[in-house]
């Protein structure tokens, strides 16, 4: 019985070559999206699942209860100490720095210089408790010597090739000498953290005199058992806070992370040493939108299946006089469904493997193509399978099979009065979605069209900044200086903390008189600094050019919002004494324009350069004129290699490093995008299906029509204008959706576009020009055939 | 003595068309012994193909009683019922109604399927009947690779295959031409000789007169 349908199955779809391949097709890409986002979302949670431990270990948060509330990932030093002495539960605790609070480290081994961005300050208990396996040399007791040093097996071979790296010096930023111990094996890619060198944490400063107050050290706690009670070990580390820090002067405090949180939730803390950060947003968004196309893909089947209910009913009214029961006629249509999905199944499978790595390009992630065939994606793919077989074949199923015999052979029957409301609903259904992800697509681009292009109330183009942190001493800066001073396409140098772009010292900046306080970015730099950037003075004037070393006055020049909030005119702020944590001889000097110096996502700040020498001035910042980049750059590292042939060239350019502070946005666009665009295809693929079975369908009427008289285009109007409708319903239901949806997405932003009409006006008249196209092609089609042919009976 | 095959009794079938109550069938009174070649005849829209509907239990009588084989149909419930049409009767139609994608082998071979028969069993029957309407040649052709009369010819044995006691054929031969409409009226004729109790609904005199017995229906009284 089962392999008859099976034939059945199979023969219908060979008869029916349009219906086939626009119903596999469209299946298979919702199947093959489903599959990589599947796989993407596996990926992101297995995060560090490998660890023996992983039910152990959390992470100190720190809640800062000032002004904006905020979650740190970073613990102040003495944290992870009085932790481990005073709660039992805790069998060990870790602190974790990122050299030079996140910077890149330069490493000289032998005669080499090295760049390195994963050079970590840790306790040896991290490195315990997240079971670092050591494959050459000792192991993490080293980290409780000073001058030692582990390497991944990766900077091993950088460093030293194919020698053996142990007992070998390092020196790190020219200072600190350090002695290779041992070796220890990679960490996995889907591991949180991930370090190339590991220093011992005692060499640190915070180390020697552990305080309650700089909140920079990530903090991990080892429990003797696992999921222990959080609340209660809250409760305990207040209890230590309180008798560490007076009341009235706590501004933060502590909560716990488990470590399987951390990858996917902890997007929105600040400063994490981590960077392979997930955000559990994406995934959710992602998910739905997999769920979208499979759902129009689906449609595109039920939608198909019925169009054709009149042969179907016949079918099934023959089956039932040839004595087949309504059990039978169900299972005969869920079996046809089940060999389409199986084929749109394998099709898909192959299509995933094609468009992983499209998918990694844009979404920027390394999703391996063997992990396809593991054991939870078969599972899925069988559930997958189940489902959407459950899914697409329960109309004709449930629907098509309680036709009585007599009703089903009757030629006249009207059996497409329920079938065809449904499928104007499902095709509304498709068009809205498509309309909404167009729309969105437009709207996203615009914004970001719009950040990129925004005056920012600074020049961040033809501006390069290098890191000078391995430049020690003030002379061989000053040579550095004079140096590039001297090429003739540079025209203002000037060295400095940080950049826009990028975080510099956060400091809060109290209002006289007042217990009001806020936040402000402090950058320690040169005069010359603000003449690179192109700020605009409004009074006073910028950094004195001199300062003797020792001097404790402390000038500063902050921006518009600054004053605004201190209540004065540029004017007179000049000269005013500021309390902003910089010392007690601190003066503003001058006022300049408010400037972007963070992300458009936040609005703008407090913020002001200074000449305390309580940050080092890690860049030099040049502005230079030629547009050859290639030639400048080249000439700009032949320059610092002479003054400082010890440190590597790494340098970046402002506009570029602006740029990522997008690229979440750029890339979910580009996602979108390609969402969207199959999710269009798939819908338009349907009604292309459809618009064919409805031409064959009226081909008598149409027939008798141009017999009649009617003209081609007349005969075109009247197929197409169904479908016009349907796209305007859509239309109308999906603007006000599309309208919300994105506003909401927009909120996220502190300088944002409005909507405008337009953007309705184009994914409407694209929605139109769409259905025209795919319909036009039937309708035409079938107005141009003979009518002698379609009225012949027999 | 030939038993009685079915027997109706002031059968009326109405349907509702609109407000009005339309009588299809009136009061029918017929009596069908096995063995009989009946042929309906009347103008269109007279009852004939409503009247065979109901005596093939796809469609019921609204009122008036309806024996077969002894047993009550007005009174059945429909999963009985769908059980007796199974087992006793074969439906022929003048649009033939086979599947399109099945083989004239498994357009055959489909209601031993859906009656449980064993594989073995379903093949001897259905060679049987291959070789004795003389199609073997053309068992693996699809409905579309034959002409009408064959198409009827593959409809009839399909009719058959499940050995029933009455065949039900409206307008066999509606769709064919002369030469095909009497080879196929031949083959009915044979046929009830070999026992086989047959209805036919036929608007031709001459086909007509193929069966032992012609009754005329109009407006849905006999006449």
């Amino acid at each position: 019985m089962i392999r008859s349908y099976i034939k059945i199955a199979w023969r219908s779809l060979k008869t029916n070559r349009l219906f086939s391949i626009v119903n596999i097709l469209g299946l298979s890409i919702g199947l093959a999206t489903t599959l990589v986002l599947f796989l993407f979302i596996l990926h992101e949670r297995s995060f560090d699942s490998m660890y023996a431990n992983k039910d152990k270990i959390y992470r100190v948060l720190l809640n800062t209860t000032e002004d904006d509330l905020e979650t740190w990932t970073g613990s102040p030093s003495a944290v992870a100490l009085e932790l481990e002495a005073n709660i039992p539960d805790i069998a060990e605790a870790g602190r974790l720095l990122k050299h030079d609070f996140g910077g890149t480290a330069f490493i000289k081994a032998g005669n080499e210089v090295f760049t390195e961005k994963k050079l970590f300050w840790s306790d040896a208990a991290i490195l315990d408790m997240f079971d670092v396996e050591i494959v050459k040399g000792e192991g993490s007791e080293v980290l409780n010597t000073p001058n030692t040093v582990l390497l991944s097996e990766s900077a091993a071979k950088r460093y030293f090739g194919n020698e053996n790296p142990i007992g070998k010096t390092l020196t790190i930023d020219d200072v600190d000498v350090v002695e290779v111990k041992g070796v220890f094996k990679d960490f996995p890619e889907n591991s949180s953290l991930d370090f190339n060198v590991v220093a011992p944490f005692l060499m640190q400063n915070a180390a020697k005199n552990p305080t309650w107050d700089n909140a920079s050290f990530e903090t991990f706690l080892l429990f003797n058992t696992a999921s222990p009670n959080v609340a209660n070990v809250e409760a305990k580390i207040q209890d230590i806070l309180d008798k560490n820090v007076k009341k009235d002067e706590q501004w933060y405090n502590f909560s716990l992370q488990p470590l399987e949180q951390i990858h996917l939730y902890s997007s929105t803390y600040k400063d994490s040493y981590i960077e392979r950060n997930g955000d559990i947003n994406q995934i959710r968004n992602l998910t739905a939108l997999a769920i979208l196309i499979l759902v129009i893909a689906c449609i595109n089947y039920m939608n198909l299946i019925t169009a054709r209910s009149q042969k179907r009913a016949t079918d099934v009214g023959i089956n039932k006089t040839l004595g087949a029961s309504v059990r039978d006629i169900v299972v005969r249509f869920y079996i046809e469904t089940g060999l389409i999905t199986a084929i749109a199944m394998v099709l898909g499978g192959v299509l995933a493997v094609v468009a992983l790595p499209m998918f990694n390009d844009i979404a920027g992630k390394e999703l391996d193509i063997s992990s396809l065939f593991s054991i939870e994606i078969i599972v899925f793919l069988v559930l997958i399978w189940f489902v959407t077989s459950l899914i697409s074949g329960s109309y004709p199923a449930l629907y098509l099979s309680r036709f009585s015999p007599k009703e089903a052979l009757k030629p006249s029957a009207n059996k497409g009065g329920i079938a065809s409301v449904i499928r104007k609903g499902l095709v509304v259904v498709q068009f809205s979605a498509s309309v909404v992800l167009i729309i969105g697509v437009i709207v996203i681009h615009q914004q970001l069209e719009y950040i990129q292009n925004k005056s920012l109330g600074y020049n961040p183009e033809n501006v390069m900044a290098i890191s000078t942190s391995a430049i020690r001493g003030g002379q061989a800066n000053q040579a550095l200086i004079n140096a590039f001073k001297k090429l003739p396409n540079v025209s203002v140098v000037g060295r400095s903390q940080g950049y826009p772009g990028m975080g510099v010292s956060g400091r809060s900046i109290n209002k006289p008189n007042t217990d009001e306080t806020m936040g402000i970015s402090t950058n320690n730099s040169e005069r010359e600094v603000a003449d690179v950037l192109q700020l605009k003075l409004l009074a006073g004037q910028l950094l004195p050019k001199n300062k003797q070393a020792g001097d404790t006055l402390v000038e500063v020049v902050v921006n518009k919002t600054t004053v605004d909030f201190l209540g004065l005119s540029p004017e007179e702020a000049i000269g005013k004494k500021v309390a902003m944590q910089l010392g007690n001889n601190a003066y503003i000097h001058g006022v300049v324009e408010d400037f972007n110096f963070a992300s458009l996502h936040n609005p703008i700040g407090a913020y002001a350069f200074h000449n305390s020498s309580r940050e080092p001035k890690s860049y030099l910042l040049i502005r230079f004129t030629n547009e050859v980049l290639s030639e400048t750059i080249s000439n700009f590292e032949n320059t610092f290699k002479n003054i400082a042939p010890n440190s590597a060239f790494e340098y970046t350019f402002l506009d570029k490093n602006l740029e990522l502070l997008y690229e979440k946005e750029q890339r979910t666009a580009n996602v979108g995008l390609l969402f969207s665009i199959l999710a269009v295809i798939v819908a338009c693929m349907g009604l292309f299906g459809l618009a064919a079975f409805m031409a064959e369908q009226r081909h008598k009427e149409i027939g008798i029509r141009k017999v009649f008289g009617a003209s081609v285009p007349r005969i075109v109007q009247l197929l197409s204008i169904d479908f016009m409708r349907l796209v305007l319903i859509s239309l109308a239901i999906s603007f006000p959706l599309a309208f919300y949806v994105m506003n909401q997405w927009l909120q996220d932003f502190a300088y944002r576009i409005t909507i405008s009409w337009t953007v309705f006006a184009i994914a409407g008249a694209l929605a139109l020009v769409i259905t025209f196209v795919t319909v036009g092609y039937q309708a035409v089609r079938a107005a141009v055939a003979n009518p002698i042919k379609s009225l012949r009976t027999e | 003595m030939k038993n009685t095959l079915l027997s109706l009794n002031e059968a009326t079938r109405t349907v509702n068309s609109g407000s009005n109550k339309v009588t299809l069938l009136d009061n029918i009174n017929l009596n069908v012994e096995e063995g009989e070649f009946i042929s309906l005849m009347g103008p269109s829209g007279s009852g004939k193909s409503t009247l065979l509907n109901c005596i093939g239990m796809l469609d019921n009588f609204t009122d008036g009683g309806y024996t077969f084989l002894g047993e009550p149909v007005h009174s059945m419930k429909e999963k009985n019922r769908s059980k007796l049409y199974k087992e006793y009767i074969g439906f022929v139609f003048q649009a033939y109604h086979l599947i399109d994608e099945l083989t004239v082998y498994e357009n055959i071979e489909t209601p031993l399927l859906y009656k449980n028969v064993k594989s073995s069993e379903r093949k001897a029957m259905v060679a049987d009947m291959l070789d004795r309407f003389n199609i073997v040649g053309k068992k693996d052709l699809f409905p579309v690779q034959l002409s009408g009369g064959q198409q009827q010819l593959v409809g009839i044995a399909r009719a058959l295959i499940g050995q029933p006691k009455l065949i039900l054929a409206d307008e066999p031969t509606g769709n064919l031409n002369s030469k095909q409409s009497e080879e196929i009226m031949e083959l009915f004729a044979q046929l009830n000789k070999e026992g086989v109790t047959i209805i036919q609904a036929t608007h031709s005199e001459s086909n007509a007169a193929y069966g032992s017995r012609i009754i005329n229906l109009l407006d849905g009284k006999i006449v």
